[in-house]
Formats: structure tokens, sequence, C-alpha cells
């Protein structure tokens, strides 16, 4: 198997992006790619686009929009779906081909215009991502799936929505300092605390936004990389599991039994575990998420992220940083976009280009991607050189 | 009675007829005749031996809640519209819902309609039954046991 490197990123703006339809929100990303890496789209010899909905893009080919949008015809370039976790599967298949001998030059997109459609609408439709026979005519949403995922965590070890608020107030307060984060607003205790219920008890604050945005790496093999990069990084470690599509149906309401086995996946093929990461993005669709993540990975024990993020072991200069770019919460979780966001911050992170959030001298660095409820997860590990 | 009065979007299914036994008062679960793998949901066919002989089972209904919530931000299928009134709104008070395990693995999904939402606890033990509403749907709800 080949190694595989990102060798160049490019981070839109995320947010409610009126000016922009999804083709030009991919230039943006597209184009930054390129320029960092500095090198030429006629040297990409393929391209994967991540886009989770074509009730968001009203196109059921949004690939095509995108590859014509930029000229890459006739060079391939296929659609990959896992609703949340589209854009981590997006970087997988590029690193497949990679790895593979397929190409040595892939780009990675990944986007998603949630804004097209209202807000109730766009509720309804990330509601029916569960089953929509079985769960859906109960009203379900996707803060209602991690609601009950809250209530049993709290039930089970104690997590208090104060703790939950804790993620929010640290995710909001990062992505202040994250310029292509949606939201640029710090927030305190009380008034995550206080903000309107969105599913019991998830308020506000607990969830993270519809947002519009796109993102593009460009990896390449290590020969290529070698040749054109001053900084590759690595990626190192891939995991991809999968679980019940109904939640009720899950061994465990507590913990994301797909994120645990990508986990365990990711860090058997590094050869590192969970105490060598420096750096990491995780799911924090919901501020539970980002509890039960840091369980899953192992930065902590079962039941004890509550306590994790009230000893403020995950901001910068905690023991295990985690999504100090804002997170979905702050920064904005456009569904197709949202995995190679997070691929993008911790390479900027292992590059030493993080700016004010920067973490000091990290040297490996994961990601944490979650589609749906827990329907499928990816762990994504990734190292300097 | 069709399965759409209790799917809402998806008219047909090979489990169709668990919205007739709804619509007579049973929540029916199957049961795989060759490994005896019980589903709820219902499955015409088992993932556990690949086989597609099933037998239908009623359940009994009781179990222990396992988790539940309250959506405050509906779907627009359940979004409440604002009536024709000027100055006037809706006050929405959404109904809960949550999960019950009846058997090992088996679990229930339903509205909790009658109890208020601090009093619901992880653990205790209800009922589901099932319940016709208004305009004809069909559903399924959870009620206290009082033990």
């Amino acid at each position: 198997m080949k190694k595989v490197a990102i060798v160049g990123v490019g981070h839109g703006k995320f947010g409610v992006r009126s000016d922009a339809s999804l083709r030009e929100l991919v230039f943006e990303a597209v184009k930054a790619c390129l320029e960092d890496a500095g090198v030429s789209l006629n040297e990409v010899e393929s391209m994967v686009t991540g886009v989770a909905c074509d009730e968001f893009s009203f196109n059921i080919q949004p690939s095509a929009q995108v590859h014509d949008y930029i000229g890459f015809h006739p060079k391939p370039n296929f659609r990959v779906e896992a609703a949340c976790a589209t854009g981590s599967v997006a970087l997988r298949t590029g690193w497949m081909q990679i790895a593979s001998g397929l190409a040595d030059m892939v780009l990675v997109v990944g986007v998603e215009k949630m804004t097209e459609v209202t807000t109730s609408i766009a509720t309804e439709i990330m509601g029916r991502a569960g089953d929509a026979i079985w769960e859906y005519p109960f009203g379900t949403t996707f803060p209602g799936y991690y609601a009950m995922i809250a209530n049993a965590h709290m039930a089970e070890y104690g997590t208090t929505e104060e703790q939950l608020a804790m993620v929010a107030v640290k995710n909001h307060y990062y992505g202040c300092l994250n310029p292509c984060a949606h939201m640029q607003k710090e927030v305190t205790l009380e008034k995550a605390l206080t903000s309107f219920p969105v599913a019991y008890p998830l308020k506000l604050y607990d969830c993270s936004l519809i947002t519009d945005g796109a993102a593009a790496v460009l990896l390449a093999s290590e020969e290529r990389a070698k040749a054109i990069s001053k900084k590759p990084v690595w990626m190192v470690g891939l995991g991809l599991a999968t679980d019940t599509l109904r939640l009720g149906d899950r061994e465990s309401l507590t913990s994301l039994r797909a994120a645990r086995e990508a986990a365990r996946m990711a860090y058997k093929m590094a050869g590192i575990g969970p105490s060598d990461i420096d750096v990491a993005t995780v799911h924090d669709c919901f501020t539970i998420a980002e509890i039960v993540a840091y369980e899953d990975l192992g930065f902590c024990e079962k039941g004890e992220g509550g306590r994790l993020i009230e000893a403020k072991e995950t901001y910068v200069e905690g023991r295990i940083p985690v999504n100090v770019d804002g997170g979905l919460k702050s920064k904005g979780h456009p569904l197709g976009a949202t995995g190679v966001s997070m691929a993008i911050e911790i390479t900027k992170q292992l590059r030493g280009e993080a700016g004010p959030r920067q973490v000091k001298d990290p040297e490996i660095g994961l990601t944490h991607n979650v589609g749906g409820s827990g329907q499928i997860a990816l762990v994504h590990i990734f190292r300097r050189e | 009675m069709e399965f759409r009065d209790f799917s809402l979007f998806i008219s047909q299914a090979k489990i169709t007829r668990f919205a007739k036994d709804l619509a007579e008062g049973r929540i029916m679960s199957t049961v795989c005749r060759r490994c005896g793998k019980a589903y709820y949901p219902p499955q015409a066919d088992c993932s556990s031996c690949m086989g597609s002989e099933m037998e239908w089972k009623e359940l009994n209904g009781e179990g222990r809640l396992v988790t539940f919530t309250r959506i405050h931000v509906p779907p627009e299928h359940f979004a409440v519209r604002q009536p024709l009134m000027p100055f006037s709104s809706i006050q929405f008070e959404p109904c809960p819902i949550g999960l019950i395990e009846v058997e090992k693995g088996l679990r229930i999904m339903g509205w909790i309609p009658k109890m208020e939402i601090k009093k619901i606890k992880v653990g205790m033990k209800m009922k589901a039954s099932p319940f016709r509403l208004p305009d004809g749907k069909l559903t399924i709800v959870l009620e206290p046991l009082n033990t």
C-alpha cells in the first residue's frame, strides 16, 4: 500500500452563504487548496466529491456541477455520501485511490448548501436520516436522536446539562478565533443554559448549525508529496465502522459502537494509542456528541467525558485539545464539507499554522466524524514528518 | 387500513400487516422459524440466518424506559401552522417520546402523552399500546405502569 499525504488545503468561509451557489462555494475551496499546494489543476489526476443530500442541492448528480464548474472534465470524479460523515468518506475514497496505485494526486472536495431550504424543512430532511418507517413517524429529528443519547448518558453517568453547556462555551470561544467559522460569538455558561429548548435536554447552544460551506484537500502519493510539499501531513491510520439504522436497536445508547470500532482500527493501523494524540477534531453535532466522543476515542474513561470538559482538559492548554477550530458547534456543519474541514484543521495544526488557536508543537492529530446518529463513523489519524 | 396510516411516507413493505394488527389493538413482532431470532420492528427476513420464514407474535408491551426526549423544534411535517387569525398564535406544547425495552434487545418507540417531561425517568416501568389519532392515523403510546 502506498503512503498518502495531504499536500494542500482550502477552506471556504462557512455560514449562511446567500451570496454563493454550491458550485461557487466549491470553486473558492478548490482555488485556495491548489494555491496552498502550489499545484495546478492539470496535475491532479482524479477527484472525489462529498455531498450528503440531494434535497439540499436540488440535483441528483451534484458532483457534475462541481467538476463542470472547476473545469475538471474529462478526468474522473464521482460523488460519495454518508450523511454527516460524507466528507470523511470522500477523504477515505481519495486515500484509497492513491494507496492502491490508481492515482498519484487526488482532489477531495466536500460541500453542502443547506440554507436553500427553510429550517423546518432542513429539520425534516435530517430527521428522516434515521429510520423513515419506524422512527420518523414519532416526530424524530436529529437533535431528538442525540437528546435521547444525552438522557441515557445523564441517567447512567450523572452527566449534567452544565457539562453539556461547557462544550458549547469552549467551542464558541475557539470559533471566534477561526475566521472560517459560521458563528463568531462567544457564549456564557448561563446564556447556553437558558437558551430555548430544541429537544429535551438539548438547548439552542447544544446544537450545531445549519450551514453552507465547502472545503478541499489535495492528496498525493509519497513520491509526489516529497517533490511538491515542504510540510506533507501523512494519513497514517484509517478506521470506518457501522452500526444499526435505528437508535433503539443499539447495544448501548451512551456510546457509539461504530466510533469505538473505527477508532480501534485507526489506532491499530497507526500503531499508536489514545494518549499519543496531540490534537483532535471530533463530531460535536451536539454537545453530548463531543462528550461521548471523548469516551469512545479513549481520551478518558467511559462516563468521564463530562468531567473532562469540566476540568478544561480539552482546551488548547489542556491534556488533549479537542475542536479548537470551533467544532461543528460554532464553525458550522455543512454536512458534506465537515469531514474535509476537520482534516484541514488537523493539517494546519500539524504544520503549525493554526494561528491563535495553535496547539503547542503537535505531532499526531485525529479526526472523528459520525454519520447520522452513529450508523457510520470514521476515524483518521494524521502525522507530520 | 394502509401501512401508510402508520408509516406516514412509505406505502408498501412485506410486513404491511403490522398496521392492520395495530388497528386491532396488537403490537406485533416477528420471530424466525429457523433460528428463533425475534424482531421488533418486525422484519420479513432474518439477518441472523438469512431465512425468510417468519412467524408473527404479539408483544405484551410492558417494559422499562431506555431513554426519552421531547422535541420542541419539529420537522416540517409535524410543524404547527400559525392560525389565520392576525395577532394570534397557538401555544405549541410538544409531546415527549421514548423507547421501552419489552424483551431483551426489543425496543418500542412511542409517544408519552400523559406525563410531564420532568417526571419521566430512565428505567421506569411503562406499557406500549396502539393508539388511533383523531385523523385516523395509527401510532403507539407509552404509559407509566403503577407498580
